[in-house]
């Protein structure tokens, strides 16, 4: 904690100093970082990170390049080895791909002080290998955030043994599968009868396809009580397939991420009932404060939870101003 | 009095006949597994409200196609479309003015593949694969990465006469019909239609006999502009929200409705029907399948046995001359035995 609030002391010194002082005598002046941003330019699981990393980069007066991968495993791998390509001084990785698939690229990295650090979804084995240099993680704990989701679901909705739910997700994605991993296992836990369904490649690119798949399974279980995903695009549309299938608002409880506007209208005429919030923006903001700082002071890599919460219909209002700025 | 031989052949002059046997026997099979889905109507207000922008895309496609050429820009269509006609919405409050410009600006991207294409002598895949990420990079510059809900877009008339509802029935299936009844006329009884295929068939006879392939190129790439914008003013407006990345998900499913719909990947030889049949199979077969009840990592990998069977099914059901090239190929004979049928 004491950590946390010193970075934090640390970057609001920073930003209050980026008032004063020109760009070559900030904090990060000359130093370049490479940033795997995640989905694509702008989706709403993307865009909130993008100007968290964008703000701090200006504040401290680093040099910021923006990669996309539209979360794919490969691609974030052949971006790294662009990035490492470039010899930046720092570079923040998606752990999608998994450690062993980075051991290799980190172990060449490191050789050449290059600070790594790791967003999203982590890679708990070389973070531990190399927090000394500067190897942080910033983002939720995808199983613990799956778990929290499929917990609020259950007691916002007042799901109960022997319900029946759906799952649709991602878990043949190693990493990004692990939240939806959690949801499962929570949910079956608690004793509801779950039915697991992987989401297409085409849905995850435009999530509007999704709506008559989910349409015809709540026609097909009219008992459902529960649809759970961690896919924030996905649940946007999980609204328009319960109005589709003639299910009114709060008749099945829902349980999604991120908040994009189609997740806020749904929050807000109550079709979905809690929505994981990961606060993306400091997903994007903290590894540019832990690249200035460890490239400068050599301080050690953090892990910060980045989402500890979900949003319900009832707290969604305040939150609609930032939303809309894409801070949220 | 027609013997079973003439019967079958003059039923086989139907176009589009054998995908939409392989259409009615998907559906009815998904009827006998998953009655309670399939004999209620909701399944199908929610295909023909989903269809419609993947039918109209699809339709487009098949007269470029038909052409012997191809657009890989169309998604980037949809979605600079759809920031123009939300942002129309949402920041000036002009949705007619919005629909308009979504219209022109398609137009706009249309004819200029269409000049890559055929006036600079640029290959259409190659075209359209860069302006795919010219006009979707810059969707993204404009839109600053903001998606836009249009919560309230259902109130206004622009809303109910493209995507309302007539009772239960959306009203965007009706448009989607339009433009495939339209685009059947265009392909069928009309020149530039004509046209389209004879270059597709073969670009140095048409022009021999007067056809100007530049001119009804630039014509067809102009036309899957339109109908790439109007199929994101449906898209935009049944979603009730402008997505920065909207259309990304069309690119394969709109080219394989064309081509389940026996459109020839060669050019010369095209089926609006078969696309509409081809759209409709390749939105409900996922929705299908997980009806039956099927689960987990299975879904895709039975939603690729039905895509093939249906292929295969249309092939079976096409007749004699495909049924010899069948025996052929079974017979190891194709392109060794120049003598034909043993």
């Amino acid at each position: 904690m004491k950590r946390l609030l010193s970075i934090a002391a640390s970057g609001a010194l920073a930003l209050t100093a980026s008032t004063t002082v020109h760009a070559e005598d900030k904090l990060g002046a000359g130093i370049t970082m490479y940033f795997q941003m995640g989905g694509n330019p702008g989706d709403g699981a993307t865009l909130p990170r993008t100007n968290g990393a964008r703000a701090a980069a200006a504040a401290f007066g680093l040099s910021l390049k923006e990669q996309y991968s539209g979360w794919q495993p490969e691609t974030m791998l052949s971006q790294f080895r662009e990035a490492l390509a470039a010899s930046p001084g720092c570079i923040e990785i998606m752990g999608h791909p998994g450690s062993d698939a980075f051991a290799s690229l980190v172990a060449d990295a490191e050789k050449r002080n290059i600070i790594i650090t790791s967003g999203n979804s982590p890679l708990t084995k070389l973070k531990d290998q190399y927090s000394a240099s500067g190897f942080g993680y910033a983002g939720v704990d995808l199983y613990e955030g799956g778990k929290l989701t499929a917990q609020k679901m259950i007691e916002y909705g007042g799901l109960k043994k022997g319900d029946q739910a759906l799952e649709y997700g991602l878990r043949a994605q190693a990493e990004r599968g692990k939240s939806d991993q959690g949801l499962y296992d929570t949910l079956v836990a608690a004793g509801l009868k779950v039915d697991y369904i992987e989401i297409s490649p085409e849905v995850d690119h435009d999530s509007s396809l999704a709506v008559p798949i989910i349409t015809a399974y709540l026609l097909k279980h009219p008992n459902l009580k529960a649809i759970g995903t961690q896919h924030g695009n996905v649940t946007a549309f999980i609204g328009k397939a319960l109005k589709d299938a003639g299910r009114k608002p709060g008749e099945v409880t829902v349980g999604g991420i991120d908040l994009s506007p189609s997740t806020i209208d749904g929050l807000k005429k109550g079709y979905i009932s809690v929505s994981l919030d990961q606060q993306l923006y400091l997903q994007g903001f903290l590894p540019v404060v832990q690249c200035v700082l460890s490239k400068k002071y050599g301080l050690t890599g953090l892990t910060i939870n980045t989402g500890a919460g979900v949003v319900t219909p009832k707290s969604i209002g305040a939150l609609v101003p930032l939303i809309d700025k894409g801070i949220r | 009095m027609a013997t079973p031989e003439s019967l079958r052949a003059r039923l086989l002059r139907i176009e589009g006949l054998p995908i939409n046997a392989v259409l009615l026997i998907l559906v009815a099979v998904f009827m006998l597994v998953a009655p309670e889905v399939f004999l209620s109507y909701r399944i199908y207000m929610s295909f023909l409200a989903n269809v419609p922008p993947l039918l109209v895309l699809a339709a487009g496609l098949t007269l470029l196609i038909a052409a012997g050429e191809i657009d890989l820009s169309f998604p980037s269509i949809v979605a600079l479309s759809g920031w123009v006609l939300g942002y129309c919405i949402h920041d000036l409050h002009a949705p007619w003015l919005g629909l308009v410009l979504a219209l022109a600006a398609g137009a706009l991207v249309g004819f200029l593949n269409g000049v890559l294409v055929a006036r600079v002598g640029i290959p259409s895949i190659i075209a359209t694969l860069a302006t795919q990420f010219l006009w979707g990079g810059l969707t993204t510059v404009l839109s600053q990465g903001l998606s836009y809900s249009l919560s309230d877009v259902d109130e206004l008339f622009v809303w109910t006469l493209f995507v309302g509802r007539i009772g239960p029935l959306p009203v965007q299936c009706l448009w989607a019909l339009g433009v495939a009844i339209c685009l059947w006329f265009v392909l069928n009884r009309r020149r530039f239609g004509e046209h389209l295929l004879f270059i597709g068939d073969n670009v140095k006879v048409a022009e021999i006999v007067g056809v100007n392939p530049k001119r009804e190129k630039t014509r067809a790439f102009v036309l899957m502009g339109v109908l790439a914008a109007f199929a994101s003013v449906l898209l935009t407006l049944e979603n009730q929200n402008f997505f920065n990345t909207q259309g990304g998900g069309y690119l394969l499913e709109v080219m394989a409705a064309v081509f389940i719909g026996g459109t020839s990947v060669f050019g010369g030889k095209a089926s609006v029907v078969g696309t509409v049949a081809g759209s409709f199979i390749i939105v409900m077969v996922e929705a299908g399948i997980v009806a039956t009840g099927l689960q987990g990592f299975w879904v895709r990998a039975v939603v690729g046995v039905v895509f093939l069977a249906a292929v295969v099914g249309h092939l079976f059901i096409q007749g004699p001359q495909k049924a010899t090239t069948r025996r052929r190929l079974l017979h190891g004979k194709l392109g060794l035995n120049k003598g034909g049928e043993p």
